[in-house]
C-alpha cells in the first residue's frame, strides 16, 4: 500500500474507525515506514494537544460593550429590512442604471437634436422594415407562381389523367 | 428561566435577557474567535460585531432550530467573510503566552511538559496555514470538542465533507509538529 493511502487512513486510525483489515494494513505499514509512523504519532500529539487548549474569558470590558449593544443600538425596522435584502440589490442596480441613463437624457442641453435623431432613426427602421415586408411580399409572389408552373407541368405528364380524359 | 424565554424576552426588548444571553455565549463566541483569528483585540472586536448581528437579526430566529448551532453558524459566517475581506492570513497570531498554556500535571515531569507546550506552540502557530474553512472544522471540533454532526450543521455542509476537511488539517498540522520535531533534533 502506497504511503499517500496509508496517510489518507491516519486520522481515522487515530479516531478508531477503520475496519479491522484497513487497521492491519495501516499497521504493517507502519512497521515497514518510519515516515508514516512518524506522521501518525505526530497526529496523535497534535489532536491531544487541540484538545487541550484552554478556553479563556472574555475581558470585563469586552462584556461591559456586548451589554451595552441594545441601548447603543436601535433595531431595524422591518420595512427598512425588507430593501436590504440582498435578493433586491439587482433590481436596484437596475434602476439605477436606469435612473442614469433617465437623468441623462433630461440633463442634455442638446436633447431636441437627440429627439430628432431618435425620430430619424425610428422612420428609418420603419421604412427598413417596410422594404423588407414588400421585399417579402414579391418572394412569396414569385414562390406562387413556381408552384403554379410546377403544378400545371405535373398535370401535363400525368398518365392517369389523360386515360380519364 | 429555559433559553427559549430568554430570547422571546430579548425580543421583547427586556435588558436583562439581554445580558443572559451575552453570559451564556459570549466566552463560546469570543474562543471561537480568537482560535480562528489568533489576535485577542481582533477577536474582541468580531465578538462585538457578531453579538450586533445576533441583535440585529434575533427575530430571525426559528426557534425550531438549536439556537446554539444558529448563533455558531452566524458567527462562523461573520468570521470567514472578515477573513477573506481583510486578508487575515498574511497577520501574525498572539504570541503563545501564559494565557494559551495550561500547566501540565505533576506526574508528566517538566521534560513532557515543555515538550507539550513547544506542540501546542507549533499548533497555535500553524492554524494560520490551513484553509478558513478548515481551520474553522478543525477549531469546532478538535479545539472546542463538538460532534461531527454538529460542526456540519454549523458549517452546512455534509458530515462526510466535514470528516475529510478535519482529517485533512489534522494531517496538515501533524506534519508541522513532525517537521518541528526533526528541525529540534537537528541542531
Amino acid at each position: 500500500m502506497s504511503c499517500d493511502r496509508v496517510q489518507d487512513l491516519l486520522a481515522p486510525y487515530a479516531d478508531g474507525d477503520l475496519s479491522a483489515a484497513d487497521r492491519a494494513l495501516v499497521e504493517a505499514h507502519g512497521r515497514a515506514c518510519a515516515d508514516c509512523a512518524s506522521l501518525l504519532a505526530a497526529l496523535k500529539e497534535a489532536d491531544e494537544a487541540l484538545a487541550g487548549f484552554p478556553e479563556i474569558e472574555p475581558s470585563p470590558a469586552l462584556l461591559d460593550r456586548l451589554y451595552r449593544l441594545p441601548a447603543e443600538t436601535r433595531p431595524v425596522r422591518p420595512t427598512v429590512r425588507f430593501f436590504l435584502r440582498p435578493s433586491l440589490q439587482p433590481f436596484f442596480a437596475a434602476a439605477a442604471v436606469l435612473m442614469t441613463l433617465v437623468s441623462l437624457y433630461f440633463l442634455n442641453p442638446n436633447r431636441k437634436a437627440f429627439d430628432r435623431a431618435v425620430v430619424r432613426q425610428f422612420h428609418r427602421g420603419v421604412s427598413q422594415v417596410e422594404r423588407l415586408y414588400a421585399k417579402a411580399g414579391a418572394l412569396t409572389d414569385t414562390l406562387g407562381a413556381y408552384a403554379d408552373s410546377v403544378f400545371v407541368a405535373l398535370k401535363a405528364i400525368n398518365p392517369l389523367a389523360k386515360n380519364k380524359e | 428561566m429555559n433559553l427559549e424565554d430568554t430570547i422571546r424576552e430579548c425580543l421583547d426588548g427586556k435588558e436583562g435577557a439581554w445580558k443572559m444571553l451575552v453570559d451564556l455565549f459570549s466566552k463560546r463566541i469570543f474562543n471561537l474567535a480568537y482560535q480562528f483569528v489568533g489576535n485577542a483585540q481582533e477577536a474582541e472586536d468580531l465578538t462585538q460585531d457578531i453579538f450586533l448581528k445576533l441583535h440585529r437579526n434575533l427575530d430571525r430566529y426559528d426557534f425550531d432550530r438549536n439556537f446554539a448551532a444558529w448563533l455558531l453558524t452566524l458567527a462562523k459566517n461573520h468570521l470567514i467573510d472578515e477573513y477573506r475581506r481583510t486578508k487575515w492570513e498574511k497577520r501574525n497570531r498572539d504570541d503563545f503566552d501564559d494565557r494559551l498554556r495550561v500547566t501540565a500535571s505533576a506526574d508528566d515531569g517538566p521534560e513532557a511538559g515543555l515538550a507539550a507546550e513547544e506542540t501546542k506552540k507549533v499548533l497555535w502557530e500553524g492554524l494560520n496555514r490551513l484553509s478558513a474553512e478548515t481551520r474553522m472544522a478543525v477549531i469546532l471540533k478538535e479545539i472546542q470538542g463538538r460532534k461531527y454532526e454538529e460542526v456540519a450543521e454549523i458549517l452546512n455542509i455534509p458530515v462526510g465533507t466535514v470528516k475529510s476537511r478535519i482529517n485533512r488539517g489534522r494531517l496538515q498540522l501533524a506534519g508541522l509538529i513532525r517537521s518541528a520535531k526533526e528541525r529540534s533534533h537537528e541542531l
